[in-house]
């Protein structure tokens, strides 16, 4: 049996992003939950690095571990979350909630696994794979054939961030009763 | 017992070499900041009409020994309901995307190696070459806010951790006009690779214009005179990123003592200062790579400057390595003008206030990047069309 830098590279970066991913659930502390999820994040921007999909490798590090998970981890340093701990961590409804929202990822996980199985299996990767190159080529498909789709997500996160300047507006919220 | 293939080489010789080079290329980057502390004393000292430390060996260099053996020696310290995890490892973490950055920069020519028995062998001046050099690097210096934030919350204490909240948020604002001054570069070069890059810049200054190349055989062929405005902008984003004065709001000592940092001594304080120095190191190394023609030599190639040393010494690895050893150097006088420049503004601008960094960062440099990313789209396409 010979082992690649590739498949060790995979084992410990796989073995990395399942622990912290489980970390993220597992821990307490909403500060070091977001602290995993941002080390879920970092070992995901190395798988994809090792599939040599350089681009997007680059920009789940700059985007969701350098801006989402760093916004994130300022915000619930600001904060005291004792409240809000314990109105989501009781209750019936709370644990139904729960589950509900469990067996709908496991779900959707599961439908996708389902469905890709066929398309993954059996495509080998390619020797090596130019980053400038493979980028040109993203950035041709996303501006070009699916450049309606791309608008369109864009608008979808103008109105998320509109959405959230709304309610903070909004007098109340979680700590309105105290 | 799995067999275990690095990829690092095609033999043992080759591996081995290239993981000493990994090695060389982190010693490279720490040992220098001894160095540049002891410029900073001894600059500041110039700038401020006093000595500096002058009295331990020689120009007082020996200074450096010193202090590292008094951080190395200093009691162990740790506030008792910091977090301990987050406590130490926020300094290590503040090493690494500096370290991991300048591994990934091309520092001289490559070069091939070839003996009778053996070889040849292709070496790369750089720890790695992934081919997306500048995606790679703005993702890896993003990272170093974690080391901020952890040390501010690990320590307990809220100097600390309104020091790591005040420069995490100069460190992400100042993100989004550095990586946007750098938008113009990829345009002209069309590539993320540094290499390549810094290939692009050699030889005479040569554009289309008006549909006809032009030579100006009497400029090189850099960055800075395609992106003027965007080399501005980097090198003011990147004094924010190092937390360097005018930006060194994170320390403040009237409103919150030493900031992040307040609770560290000792070598830990120390990994910290080489984390902001590898970041200055980094930042000069980007500059002269995307501005200053890299290694270049101006009015000479790589092949003239193998030929001129084969005729002294042969051909042969001899000449390769002297020739690698002269493009280094050649960039390491750029790297350390720049850093001397750094040191310079440190102890000549006074700093900013908290609201006018947010607002030059935000509404002055931001905006101004945007119109240095469009005109420069528009130029290139209406030259090149």
């Amino acid at each position: 049996m010979t082992l690649t830098a590739q498949d060790l590279l995979f084992y410990i970066l796989g073995g990395l992003s399942l622990a912290s991913a489980l970390g993220v659930l597992l821990m307490t502390n909403p500060i070091y939950s977001a602290l995993c999820l941002a080390l879920t994040m970092v070992s995901l921007a190395g798988l994809y690095a090792s599939m040599q999909a350089w681009f997007v490798a680059g920009v789940q590090l700059i985007v969701y571990a350098g801006a989402v998970m760093v916004l994130f981890v300022m915000v619930l340093m600001l904060f005291d979350l004792k409240s809000e701990i314990k109105a989501f961590s009781r209750g019936a409804v709370a644990g139904f909630m729960k589950l509900v929202a469990v067996g709908l990822m496991t779900g959707a996980f599961l439908a996708a696994i389902y469905n890709s199985a066929d398309t993954l299996l059996g495509t080998s990767l390619a020797a090596h794979v130019d980053g400038t190159v493979s980028t040109k080529a993203l950035a041709q498909l996303l501006f070009g054939k699916y450049v309606f789709a791309f608008e369109a997500m864009g608008v979808l996160l103008l109105i998320i961030a509109i959405g959230a300047v709304a309610l903070s507006r909004i007098e109340g919220g979680t700590h309105a009763d105290e | 017992m799995p067999q275990i293939q690095l990829g690092l080489g095609v033999d043992s010789t080759e591996t081995i070499i290239n993981v000493i080079k990994m090695f060389a290329l982190f010693l490279l980057m720490v040992q220098l900041v001894p160095l540049l502390v002891w410029v900073e004393r001894r600059g500041s000292a110039f700038i401020q009409n006093r000595y500096g430390p002058n009295r331990v060996g020689p120009l007082g260099l020996l200074q450096l020994l010193a202090d590292a053996v008094k951080f190395l020696f200093k009691e162990e310290f740790r506030p008792k309901k910091g977090v301990a995890f987050m406590y130490y490892f926020a300094p290590i973490m503040a090493l690494l995307p500096g370290a991991l950055s300048f591994a990934s920069i091309p520092l001289s020519v490559p070069i091939t190696l070839q003996g009778e028995n053996w070889g040849p062998y292709n070496f790369v001046l750089q720890g790695y070459d992934l081919g997306i050099g500048i995606v790679f690097i703005l993702g890896i210096s993003s990272l170093g806010v974690y080391s901020l934030l952890m040390a501010g919350w690990g320590s307990s204490n809220k100097y600390s951790l309104m020091g790591a909240l005040r420069a995490s948020a100069q460190a992400i604002s100042y993100e989004l006009a550095l990586s946007l001054s750098l938008v113009g570069i990829l345009m002209v070069y069309g590539t993320f690779s540094f290499t390549e890059i810094v290939a692009q810049q050699q030889g005479p200054l040569t554009f289309n214009f008006m549909g006809q190349q032009q030579v100006w055989s009497f400029l090189p062929n850099w960055g800075i005179f395609y992106q003027p405005l965007g080399a501005l902008l980097f090198f003011a984003a990147t004094f924010a990123e190092a937390n360097r004065l005018p930006f060194d709001l994170p320390e403040a000592e009237g409103e919150l003592v030493a900031g992040f940092h307040t609770e560290y001594a000792g070598f830990k304080l120390l990994m910290f200062y080489i984390g902001e120095y590898g970041h200055m190191l980094v930042a000069s190394c980007l500059l002269a790579t995307f501005y200053f023609g890299g290694y270049n030599i101006p009015g000479v190639t790589p092949a003239e400057v193998t030929a001129f040393f084969a005729s002294y010494v042969g051909e042969g690895n001899l000449s390769q390595i002297l020739t690698a050893v002269t493009y280094h150097v050649s960039l390491l006088l750029r790297v350390l003008l720049f850093l001397w420049v750094f040191i310079h503004v440190r102890w000549t601008l006074p700093r900013f206030r908290y609201d006018q960094l947010m607002d030059l960062g935000w509404k002055t440099m931001l905006p101004w990047a945007l119109f240095n990313a469009c005109a420069t789209a528009v130029i290139l396409w209406l030259f090149q069309s």
